[in-house]
């Protein structure tokens, strides 16, 4: 016979799995994606943390009715990264969507639906997945993509591209101050000649 | 100075209608003063407080020029296909050596050409420049402006993403949409337009053809000639005076204005650089937009025209149809016909309406969503 003090702590533990894993449906959690189009003022869609657009609902690549046998396994096993830390490659999530598994677990990301805004303090201040040097909390809250090196706020890249491209813009600087001293010497000399043969 | 000497030169012709009319193109087209030493050498160049007004024509061409080259770059690795176009941009952007500031260059070029273009329609306004013997050189300019936008209109299909397919669907059913205020024959005229542009009942395959076909080959050809026109024509009649009170002095157009003219072109360009290499253009669009595009998806919101399309978009979006097609035919029209309308009128009255269509073109642009909110909620 089957002790219940054994049991129960099993049968909770299933539970709590059934209840984070979702149905068989992914749950998307649409609170972050209101709160950043409500703060940036930015249309803003499921491909901030999804692979696909509109969202991980469907038979399209990066939804669950389109994944085949192995991308559901790693589906499955992202399902159960309730801790963080734990590497997921989610075939339903961007890289984004799964650096946020990785480092806040499921159950932070879980309990954080009701206060996005907080999503920015949790995540890794120095993750920066496209590497154009805004940190991915930031895109967050900007609504701008955070896997694309091309899309950020405008004026953030503007001083951080300056900052990293300083040599190219001095050396650029240099380049058109000769080009043009350059050119305005052959004018005047041009103009000079055809007065002297004048 | 020259102005009225051609204006003399006017009353010699006879009376006949063949006369008036070989009178008016030997105005507008001296054959003595065709000539180096006339266009060139003794060529001057006012100097007074509007004298900056001059490089905006210079601005223009030059931007110009930078989109011809780097749309060349371009024309190596992009294909215009529906099912390559996207994928050929992404490919520029990422794996091309340099692809994405020439890419930027193009794009924020563009951008600067038809601000310019603008701009210097308004400056010339502003200045009486359209007066006689420069009404050729006005219509040619008001056809380069109108042709630089559509430069804008066809190039903004061409890297298949949402924004750029739903934007043109929203374009081309603007054209159709006229035809239900235009009067027997003509109503079907629009549809007619809108099917050649478009090529097949839906944006697609033949419509991006058309696009880039006329993006790379027919429009450059159409604005080269015309240029070619407009640029003949100030050479050959000069600067206009620009000012009411007689300039105190001027400098020659050759070497002094042109080495003046270089040396603002390096700066543009030096600028034009620093912004393609530090702010990638599409940051300025939100990224739903600039995902490739779902034939079957949903249209994502927020689909909107490039910037120098808000001072008609907003309106578009808050008035009635028909007020805004009065509006436009009405705008065309006193664009056209600007040397006649107002060759009597003061350059101060032209001045102050140069400012108010800049004022009203600067809101629309700047503020025109912001307005759209408050008028809507």
């Amino acid at each position: 016979m089957i002790k219940m003090d054994v049991l129960a702590p099993g049968i909770l533990l299933w539970l709590f799995a059934v209840i984070l894993s979702g149905p068989a449906e992914v749950q998307a959690y649409p609170q972050f994606q209101e709160f950043v189009e409500k703060r940036s003022k930015q249309p803003v869609n499921c491909a901030m943390c999804h692979a696909n657009g509109n969202g991980p609902d469907g038979q399209k690549p990066g939804q669950t009715g389109g994944l085949n046998e192995e991308e559901t396994k790693r589906l499955e096993q992202a399902r159960t990264a309730f801790e963080k830390g734990v590497e997921v490659e989610s075939p339903i999530l961007n890289q984004f969507g799964n650096e946020i598994v990785r480092s806040l677990g499921r159950k932070k990301v879980i309990a954080l639906i009701r206060e996005p805004e907080k999503l920015y303090d949790e995540l890794p201040a120095g993750s920066d997945i496209d590497g154009d040097g805004v940190p991915d909390r930031d895109e967050y809250l900007d609504g701008t993509d955070p896997t694309n090196k091309f899309h950020a706020s405008p004026l953030k890249l503007l001083f951080i591209n300056l900052n990293q491209f300083k040599m190219h813009v001095a050396l650029a600087a240099l380049a058109i101050f000769s080009i043009n001293l350059g050119l305005g010497h052959l004018i005047k000399g041009i103009s000079l000649l055809s007065r002297k043969r004048a | 100075m020259d102005d009225i000497k051609q204006t003399e030169r006017a009353g010699s012709g006879n009376g006949s209608l063949t006369g008036k009319a070989m009178n008016f193109m030997l105005e507008r087209f001296p054959v003595e003063k065709m000539n180096f030493h006339y266009m060139f050498e003794q060529k001057e160049v006012p100097v007074h407080s509007m004298s900056w007004g001059y490089y905006t024509g210079g601005l223009t061409f030059f931007f110009f020029v930078i989109q011809v080259i780097t749309g060349l770059f371009l024309i190596f690795y992009y294909q215009p296909t529906v099912s390559d176009a996207y994928l050929s941009v992404e490919f520029i952007n990422n794996h091309v050596s340099g692809g994405s500031l020439i890419r930027n260059m193009h794009a924020w070029s563009s951008s600067a050409m038809i601000f310019f273009a603008m701009l210097h329609l308004l400056v010339t306004f502003a200045m009486k420049s359209f007066v006689k013997p420069r009404e050729l050189t006005w219509i040619a300019g008001v056809i380069l402006l109108f042709i630089t936008f559509t430069f804008g209109f066809t190039g903004y299909l061409l890297p298949w993403n949402q924004i750029a397919v739903n934007a043109t669907k929203v374009g081309l059913q603007s054209i159709e949409d006229v035809g239900q205020y235009l009067p027997g024959a003509l109503s079907t005229l629009p549809q007619v337009l809108r099917e050649t542009f478009q090529g097949e009942a839906s944006v697609g395959q033949s419509t991006l053809g058309r696009f880039y076909a006329l993006h790379v080959v027919i429009l450059p050809l159409a604005l080269s000639a015309l240029l070619g026109l407009h640029l003949f024509q100030v050479q050959l009649h000069g600067m206009s005076r620009g000012v009411d009170e007689k300039p105190k002095r001027s400098e020659k157009f050759f070497t002094a204005f042109f080495f003046k003219d270089l040396e603002v072109w390096a700066l543009a360009f030096f600028i034009l650089f620093c912004l393609a290499l530090c702010i990638p253009f599409e940051s300025f669009l939100p990224f739903p937009l600039l995902a490739p595009y779902d034939p079957l998806g949903a249209t994502p919101a927020g689909i909107k025209p490039e910037w120098y399309f808000f001072f008609v978009y907003y309106p578009l979006e808050l008035l009635p149809f028909w007020v805004i097609l009065l509006a436009s035919l009405a705008a065309v029209l006193v664009l056209f016909l600007t040397p006649w309308i107002f060759r009597g009128t003061s350059r101060k009255t032209l001045r102050f309406i140069a400012v108010l269509a800049a004022a009203y073109l600067f809101v629309m642009t700047v503020f025109g969503q912001a307005i759209y909110e408050a008028l809507k909620s």
